[in-house]
């Protein structure tokens, strides 16, 4: 209990800290002009360039050929073209104006991206260091402002940290009293047995130390599915929105799209794998040695594997074959990956098995169907049961192999939708309430099965 | 007729659907890959990759780089998640299952995301994103595949064996490293393994880690897969990948074998 209170508090100061450092936000005022340089020079093949320069949330970002400046903008407002007027340093203030007046003013955060010449066509990034700099100089030197965040949320910060510290000194006080009704004998073992806990409090900070660090970016996720705020670390006050567009289909129709298709792959892969798994274990279960072990060899392959190889060798594959790529091939790479850990959970089960009921069953008249049907499966399903979440979890969390097989016809799952997202200089802000629920549902679930197996253990 | 029912009703029959699927997409691919590591363009046979790579010094600085920041990041989750694993065994902690389950809770958010999430973490704090940013991310994604053998190993570890060395008079440092340690280095080594390879083939965190100021091996093969023209040549790498692959997961298995005999007798 009270190691819950002190995890509390340094949770709180924690929080705090964050939000003292993202309330400094910058503020660009519509109708800006001043002149902005970028100070590496364009190769002067990027003269009469046509260029689109869109707004971004997190980043100006500047890829592919000439000039695209592309991020969050890309979906609010329309692309706008424009042309470099000459051998010059391209001006980018000229355009301020009209691509402020369709965004959000306090919610940008520049970073200047330009693609270098023999790389751009494929589309990579250099940061030009030298001209982040002075774009975020003259962003705050001429019209920003450091803004305070909504005052109320530090109200509830510094309530809730008042309420923990009255709580946790009500709860000492509390046991104090109480430890004076025990006997002399019994505050003696109390006072053993808190010594020997405080001997093992340098050890308990440090696994709490470790999983502060490790939940932070993801208490950053969490925190900020709450407020309406395009990018991830700019308080703009309390909203429930983005919550509010995932469930009304109101979010980016990308992110849509990229929630289905994960959805459909992952079932369509855990189901396929169990049953090729399942039908797999029972056989290799039944061969003689030295196939087992050649078997169980090949199956471990696509597990030591990483996920590129995998990748890469199955485009391979698609490519020699003149396959188009697109949800068969992501399925059939999902099951490739999947399967191998269906039949290492599935095999502990048959060799728990009494082997002989399978016989039995056939000898008093049962078809080799029934008797998987009633003999076997009732014995397996726990550990298919295992594969088949396993599979989905895989197939859910998979980016590498799914990458390399998705083809170019605008398949993303969510992996790949986050990659390509992120790529562009920002994130679809719904993806944090998803992320955050998925966090809930398995939290609830892990403590569920937990509390169900201390349960299983008493009894 | 009867033959063929001979056949499908032996159980050792029912593997071959997925041993005929493995063949078609996980060995045949990979055959693939070494074929199109040693052909050109048109399909002709060819070392020419091979002398690229080798004369290829962008490639070959960051298959080092790529190296050497593995060898960190496992070093590094090593001496991190060790302590972490050692605490979680000990036989008077009493939550472990609660930590344990703190650790994979984790695991369930995509790892780009909060590989993004790293990233804005660093912007706050008003760190620079480089080199340092890199370890502390490929630290943050593999660190608990280093804590879950160690603590698995040291969790089945025999504590008479502890005690008894304890009653012949080791100290507790004597004890622990001439103990505890080596009966978990099995668990050590498939942590290893499993945080080293993944590291050298990570792509994509390197990238958004650092802005793509650093590249490590593995986005420069898919830098070069996804060139329609240098398709061959991102097979080469991809090649070179395996060969290490298989030469880390056969030296684990030599010495993970040596250790059990080691162990037996």
């Amino acid at each position: 209990m009270r190691r819950l209170l002190v995890i509390g508090h340094l949770s709180l100061v924690i929080c705090l800290s964050a939000f003292a450092q993202s309330n400094l936000t910058y503020e660009l005022k519509v109708g800006t002009t001043g002149e902005v340089k970028l100070l590496e020079e364009f190769p002067e093949s990027y003269a009469g360039e046509k260029v689109n320069i869109t707004v971004t949330g997190y980043g100006l970002q500047v890829t592919g050929y000439g000039l695209q400046v592309t991020g969050y903008g890309l979906r609010d407002i329309e692309a706008l073209d424009f042309v470099f007027a000459s051998e010059d340093q391209p001006r980018l203030a000229d355009r301020f104006d009209s691509i402020y007046s369709y965004t959000d003013e306090a919610e940008v955060a520049w970073t200047v991206w330009r693609s270098n010449k023999e790389i751009k066509n494929r589309g990579q990034r250099v940061l030009v260091a030298n001209a982040y700099k002075t774009f975020e100089e003259y962003v705050v030197s001429h019209t920003a402002a450091k803004k305070r965040g909504s005052g109320w949320i530090w109200w509830l910060f510094a309530g809730l940290l008042l309420a923990g510290t009255a709580a946790y000194g009500g709860y000492i006080i509390y046991s104090r009293r109480k430890e004076k009704l025990l006997t002399p004998v019994e505050q003696e073992i109390l006072r053993r047995k808190r010594m020997g806990n405080r001997r093992h409090y340098g050890s308990q900070l440090y696994l709490w130390l470790l999983l502060l660090v490790l939940y932070a970016p993801i208490a950053l996720i969490a925190v900020f599915s709450f407020t309406k705020s395009k990018i991830l670390g700019n308080w703009t006050g309390f909203s429930m929105d983005l919550y509010v567009n995932l469930f009304t289909g109101k979010a980016d129709a990308g992110l849509n799209s990229a929630i289905w298709y994960t959805v459909v792959i992952a079932l369509i892969a855990a189901v396929v794998s169990t049953i090729l798994g399942t039908l797999a274990a029972i056989g290799i279960y039944n061969m003689r040695a030295r196939s087992r072990k050649m078997v169980s060899l090949l199956n471990s392959v696509p597990m030591i594997n990483p996920d590129i190889i995998t990748g890469i060798s199955l485009f391979l594959l698609f490519v020699a074959l003149g396959m188009s790529q697109g949800l068969a091939t992501v399925c059939i790479a999902h099951v490739v990956f999947c399967t191998p850990y269906v039949v290492l959970s599935v095999l502990p089960r048959l060799s728990r098995m009494n082997p002989n009921t399978y016989e039995a069953a056939l000898d008093l008249g049962a078809t080799p169907a029934q008797a998987l049907r009633m003999v076997m499966l009732p014995e397996l399903w726990p550990g298919m049961l295992s594969g088949f979440i396993l599979a989905l979890t895989l197939s859910v969390d998979d980016f590498g192999v799914t990458f390399f097989t998705k083809g170019s016809g605008g398949l993303e799952t969510l992996s790949t939708f986050i990659y390509s997202d992120a790529r562009k200089g920002g994130l679809t802000p719904e993806l944090r309430p998803l992320f955050t629920l998925i966090l809930l549902v398995m939290l609830v679930a892990l403590i569920v099965i937990n509390v169900r197996n201390n349960k299983h253990q008493k009894d | 007729m009867s033959r063929l029912v001979q056949i499908f009703s032996s159980r050792r029959t029912w593997a071959w659907p997925y041993i005929a699927f493995m063949a078609m997409f996980v060995v045949l691919p990979l055959i693939l890959v070494g074929v199109y590591a040693f052909t050109d363009i048109e399909g002709h046979f060819t070392l020419r990759n091979f002398a690229k790579f080798f004369t290829h010094s962008e490639a070959i600085q960051t298959f080092i780089y790529s190296l050497v920041i593995a060898l960190f990041n496992t070093t590094i989750c090593l001496l991190i998640g060790y302590p972490a694993a050692y605490i979680m065994a000990q036989e008077d902690f009493r939550t472990p299952k609660v930590m344990a389950m703190l650790f994979i809770l984790p695991m369930w958010i995509n790892f780009l995301l909060r590989t993004v999430a790293t990233v804005e973490l660093f912007n706050m704090c008003g760190l620079p994103l480089g080199e340092g940013a890199l370890l502390f991310g490929l630290c943050y994604d593999f660190l608990p595949f280093m804590i879950y053998p160690i603590y698995n190993t040291l969790q089945k570890m025999d504590n008479s064996l502890v005690e008894a060395a304890q009653d012949l008079g080791a100290n507790k440092w004597t004890c622990f490293w001439k103990v505890i340690v080596p009966l978990s280095l099995p668990g050590v080594y498939s942590g290893i393994v499993m945080v080293f390879m993944p590291t050298v083939s990570t792509f994509a965190v390197a990238e958004l880690l650092t802005h793509n100021n650093i590249k490590l091996f593995g986005s420069l093969i898919q830098d070069y897969i996804t060139t329609t023209d240098l398709l061959n040549y991102g097979a080469t790498l991809s090649l070179v990948l395996l060969v290490i692959i298989g030469l880390t997961s056969f030296l684990g298995d030599s010495d993970s074998a040596g250790g059990e005999k080691g162990g037996l007798v």
